[in-house]
């Protein structure tokens, strides 16, 4: 008996048990309805999609581990694509292309970050606004017209396979999920990021650089941002004007499920991927269950709600 | 039955480890002023929250009778129906909507659902020329008007309900002279009508112009009660302060070396009250292994002081600050540190530790970039930077992993000053030492300053707690309304010169 209260314990005290318990339960309830749902080509299917997603949810556990939010990343990530791709079609060439759109992302970034940290803006409404800008600079600037036509290399950032099977998003996420880690919890700049979400005021009195350190995390990711909306152009060998367009609630979902505090000074990178691959494979499951596509929307809400309720009850046992 | 509104019998209220009321009693006359006076953490508020109604029968001991009936209050409401109105020394005020509204936040005139805005504006209008404040309109927003004309609104908001007890705490706090005169003669009025009123202060001079009789509390005890006409100012000021000192102060003569810190002019605005300064031009020197302490009632501009020192506040403040003589400039708390200045505040929960970070985390927190220099954090290092200052404060906790939230007060305020000493700190501010922590940790943090001093660390302390300023400084200065009033060697200090000072306007 106390074996068993202790293994419980132990596998509620994990703040990523949120997110990783409704992924073994839809893994085990695909399992049984349709095995092929465990073909690689599928697997890696929803590892590809969950790899575009978290490549942006490690910066935003960080963002949300010190305490801030971000509503303009869908827009970000949209208009990432689409500057890469009117420089390349300006015929500037493709490394190139790529340091400015990360420069645009980086200076985006920055302006959410002064406006929040420096001028005191509410981050919710702060990054609307910037949401709202975003879209209406890429809108005048792409009246909404697709860009399409580009070199081999371009798309040879996302399509290629190593092997021939796995995806190199995917292989991006490993690196990126990695640093991020490494950074998080091995790297004095992620425990400043985690005190700083955790009592901004005891933070600032440790003579910790509150307002630097909050303002680079608002900077990198955006930048981040930008990168993936390099990927999915590369990805589909198009830019989307709109691709990225609504995406931030679902990876901030993702991210808080995954264990990550909304309130700042806590946060963990497994976690987040584990809430992008449940969230990339419910949709997938199911497709492959045999769901009709009206039922996706609150199925998904509906498993959002419990994987916070699992949280909850984490917290309360910790407590 | 009596001629006796309020009969308060062996009140007794406890919070976990402290009694903040130990059997109080007293009672109050019909159409009498009696001022209740005593040090800060008295037990004046906690009284005040028993009769507002605010800490319910249940939570308490002892007997309240109103009228010659015994109360039993559940909520404010049930106060107030019976005639008992608080005005309350921080404001209460929804600041975003207007005057009238504030006014009559409880019973707003109305026809059904709906408010009678004129007749709401037309009363308001009429207390406010009986305040003498023409100048403000009844739809004006609260937020806009300056701190002393909110408390004047909520005096009134507390007088037009025609309440047969009114307590007030602290009122004159944030109240010009002219307006003192103002309440006073509302208080005059009310005293004519047969209303009874508590006036908790600090300010002795308000004392002796406006009650009729006067209590003293000290440490939650009821001290003395006598007719102000027969008690004196002295007297007075050694009732409140005239507790038994215990030998809980290991403080040892310590060598008194060069000038370390001088600060020159320190001005820090007031943070809601425009135009006036909480610290007023305020100058002081520190040597090395010396214990500054820094005396003064709440709010004397004590904190400020330190903040304004650090670069907490940089707003408008103005300073010169000399370290070893040279002179710095500190513009943030990072600054600061880089100076050698190490600062513990007075609200650990609130801007001493980091809650969710263990004790280990919290102790590597401000030296962490000098000590471990490394991109990735040593970790073995780390702890053993922190083990070795966990041990040597003798933190109580399961293991140095042990959450800082799960500690208790005393061991948390271990942590929040080990986390300074983890590096070289030359000058130690700290605020309130033991405040809310238990007498043995209170012993040993005391042991702990006294170390430091002994290497060499100048100390400036700031404390509520007079045997503790009185035993552990080596020099004291007192403030009062931002200003020095007073300074005083380790030899010639006593509470009374301390409360004097502290409570005397303009020097």
């Amino acid at each position: 008996m106390k074996t068993n209260k202790s293994v419980f314990y132990t596998i509620f005290s994990q703040k990523e048990t949120g997110a990783a318990l409704p992924l073994i339960i839809l893994l085990l309830v695909v399992l049984v309805v349709n095995p092929t749902f465990y073909s690689s080509s599928n697997i890696f299917d929803i590892l590809r999609t969950a790899a575009f997603s978290f490549i942006v949810a490690v910066p935003i556990t960080f963002l949300m581990s010190c305490g801030g939010i971000d509503l303009s990343l869908g827009a970000v990530i949209s208009i990432g694509g689409v500057i890469c791709g009117k420089l390349l079609k300006a015929g500037v060439p493709l490394i190139v292309a790529i340091l400015i759109t990360l420069a645009c992302g980086f200076i985006i970034g920055t302006l959410n970050g002064l406006a929040i940290v420096k001028f005191m803006l509410p981050g919710f409404m702060a990054t609307l606004a910037m949401q709202y800008v975003v879209n209406g600079i890429n809108n005048v600037w792409t009246g909404g017209i697709n860009i399409s036509h580009f070199e081999d290399s371009f798309k040879a950032i996302a399509q290629t396979r190593i092997g021939g099977i796995i995806p190199i998003s995917v292989i991006y996420a490993l690196i990126f999920g990695f640093i991020g880690y490494l950074i998080l919890n091995h790297c004095k700049i992620g425990r400043k990021v985690l005190a700083v979400g955790g009592n901004c005021e005891a933070a600032y009195l440790a003579g910790i650089d509150v307002t630097k350190t909050q303002i680079l995390v608002y900077a990198l990711t955006s930048m981040i941002a930008t990168f993936v909306g390099i990927l999915y152009a590369s990805r589909l060998g198009t830019v989307q004007t709109s691709i990225g367009n609504g995406s931030e609630l679902t990876i901030i979902a993702a991210v808080i499920v995954g264990g990550t505090s909304m309130f700042g000074g806590s946060g963990t990178i497994l976690g987040s991927a584990i809430g992008c691959i449940l969230l990339a494979g419910i949709n997938n499951a199911l497709i492959m269950i045999g769901v009709s596509a009206y039922w996706q929307s609150l199925i998904f809400g509906i498993i959002l709600i419990i994987a916070l309720f699992i949280d909850r009850y984490r917290q309360k046992m910790l407590n | 039955m009596s001629d006796m509104i309020l009969e308060v019998k062996d009140v007794t209220k406890k919070f976990p480890g402290v009694v903040a009321l130990d059997h109080i009693s007293l009672s109050l006359k019909k159409g009498e002023v009696m001022a209740v006076c005593g040090e800060n953490g008295a037990g004046k508020s906690t009284l005040m929250k028993i009769l507002s109604g605010s800490y319910t029968e249940k939570e308490y001991e002892g007997d309240v009778f109103f009228n010659g009936q015994k109360t039993h209050f559940q909520s404010v409401r049930d106060a107030k129906a019976l005639g008992i109105e608080m005005v309350y020394q921080e404001l209460n005020m929804v600041l975003t909507a207007s005057v009238a509204e504030n006014m009559f936040l409880d019973d707003l005139p109305s026809k059904g659902p709906l408010v009678q805005w004129k007749s709401l504006y037309k009363k308001t209008e009429e207390l406010l020329v009986s305040m003498g404040m023409e100048e403000v309109r009844p739809d004006q927003i609260a937020g806009r008007l300056n701190s002393g004309q909110l408390q004047l609104i909520s005096i009134m908001r507390g007088i037009s309900h025609n309440p047969k007890l009114i307590v007030f705490d602290e009122p004159t706090s944030s109240l010009t002279d002219a307006e003192t005169k103002v309440l006073f003669r509302e208080i005059n009025r009310m005293k004519e009508q047969g209303t009874s009123v508590l006036f908790i202060s600090h300010k002795l001079d308000e004392v002796f112009t406006i009650a009729d009789r006067v209590t003293v509390m000290r440490d939650g005890a009821f001290i003395s009660t006598d007719n102000i006409k027969d008690i004196d100012e002295d007297t007075l000021i050694e009732r409140m302060v005239g507790r038994k000192i215990e030998n809980q102060y290991p403080k040892t003569k310590s060598i008194i070396g060069d000038e370390v810190l001088r600060v020159e002019h320190l001005t820090v605005p007031h943070p809601s009250i425009k135009g006036k300064n909480i610290v007023d031009d305020v100058s002081f020197s520190l040597r090395k292994g010396e214990i500054l302490g820094i005396g003064g009632l709440v709010g004397a501009g004590r904190s400020e002081t330190l903040g304004g020192v650090f670069g907490q506040y940089t707003k408008n403040v103005n300073k010169r600050v000399y370290i070893d003589g040279q002179e710095v400039s500190i513009k943030s708390p990072k600054e600061a540190k880089s100076h050698g200045i190490s600062f513990v505040t007075e609200e650990r929960r609130l801007t001493g530790f980091i809650p969710n970070f263990n004790i280990n985390y919290n102790l590597s927190l401000c030296w962490m970039d000098k000590l471990l220099p490394t991109l990735f954090i040593n970790r073995l290092k780390e702890k053993q930077l922190t083990g070795a200052i966990f041990n040597r404060l003798g933190v109580k906790a399961p293991s140095i992993n042990t959450m800082v939230t799960n500690l208790s007060g005393g061991n948390q305020q271990k942590v929040v000053l080990g986390k300074w000493l983890i590096g070289d700190t030359k000058i130690l501010f700290i605020d309130e030492p033991t405040k809310g922590i238990d007498v043995q940790s209170k012993t040993e943090i005391y042991k702990l300053l006294c170390e430091l001093t002994a290497q060499g660390v100048g100390i400036v302390m700031v404390s509520s707690d007079m045997p503790e300023l009185i035993n552990m400084s080596d020099r004291c200065i007192v403030l009062s309304e931002g200003r020095i009033t007073g300074e005083f060697l380790h030899d010639e200090v006593t509470q009374e010169s301390i409360m004097r000072a502290a409570i005397s306007e303009e020097k």
